[in-house]
């Protein structure tokens, strides 16, 4: 079966991430099989709980989390990139991390590569 | 420091790993540093992986830079590692060098020069590419 890997290096505010998110969205309502999803550089970002963005501009962090819900889409983020951002990974339940989100290392990107048929990077 | 054969690059198996493209100047973003992390990575899991420099990321192999004297840690120096890491395959663009009058003099050894032609077959023998 073809599998897909997607890295995601911009910001939640970033209107790439709503490319990102919507390449995403219909990979898996198409029925493919997304393995994971992998938050680099300020990709990172997304899993700080603290973000807050205008109410009628678009909630990437929120979108991310519904997909994650609805699909068990695994969201890996890179612990280097995001403490270097001000979030802080120390503890399992690091209070700042927001639960939707793993925090991983570039490991898992290797992983998520090597097993992927397909890596897309936004 | 070679133009290498075309016959060669044709020989090599098709799904070959990961391409890494830099195309950013070594000190004005982290991007460089970004795409060395994760080259190393590869390297250390045993993952092919090979090194595209093309635009403005060619400066990251220009010799007699000093990342320090601008107060950046200069993580060009790692790149002398990559053969512990079996990174062997790093590839420039030389219309790339030619554009900013760029000499092929560079900080570390066995960096491939190729044409343009060159550089897109050679970067469509990997399975996947990132670019920073």
């Amino acid at each position: 079966m073809k599998t897909l890997a997607v890295v995601v290096t911009t910001p939640p505010y970033s209107h790439l991430t709503i490319t990102a998110l919507t390449y995403v969205e219909a990979a898996l309502v198409a029925g493919i099989n997304v393995i994971g999803v992998f938050f680099y550089q300020d990709g990172a970002m997304h899993a700080n709980k603290d973000i807050s963005i205008a109410s009628d501009e678009y909630q990437a962090i929120a979108h991310w989390q519904r997909l994650q819900q609805q699909y068990q889409l695994p969201l890996h983020i890179c612990i280097t990139a995001a403490e270097k951002r001000g979030i802080t990974c120390d503890s399992i339940d690091s209070e700042q991390v927001n639960k939707a989100f793993t925090v991983s290392g570039l490991g898992e990107l290797v992983e998520l590569t090597t097993k992927a048929s397909r890596l897309v990077q936004f | 420091m070679t133009t290498i054969e075309q016959q060669t690059l044709a020989s090599l198996p098709k799904g070959f790993g990961l391409a890494i493209i830099n195309s950013k100047a070594p000190f004005s973003s982290n991007d460089g540093k970004d795409a060395l992390d994760v080259a190393l990575m590869f390297g250390s899991f045993e993952q092919k992986v090979s090194l595209f420099f093309q635009g403005d990321g060619v400066y990251q192999l220009i010799a007699n830079q000093d990342g320090r004297l601008v107060s950046i840690k200069d993580y060009l120096k790692t790149f002398s590692a990559f053969e512990f890491y079996d990174i062997e395959d790093i590839y420039v663009c030389q219309q790339s060098l030619v554009n900013r009058q760029l000499n092929e003099t560079f900080h570390i050894n066995d960096v491939q020069v190729l044409t343009s032609i060159e550089f897109s077959k050679a970067l469509n023998r990997h399975q996947h590419v990132l670019r920073f």
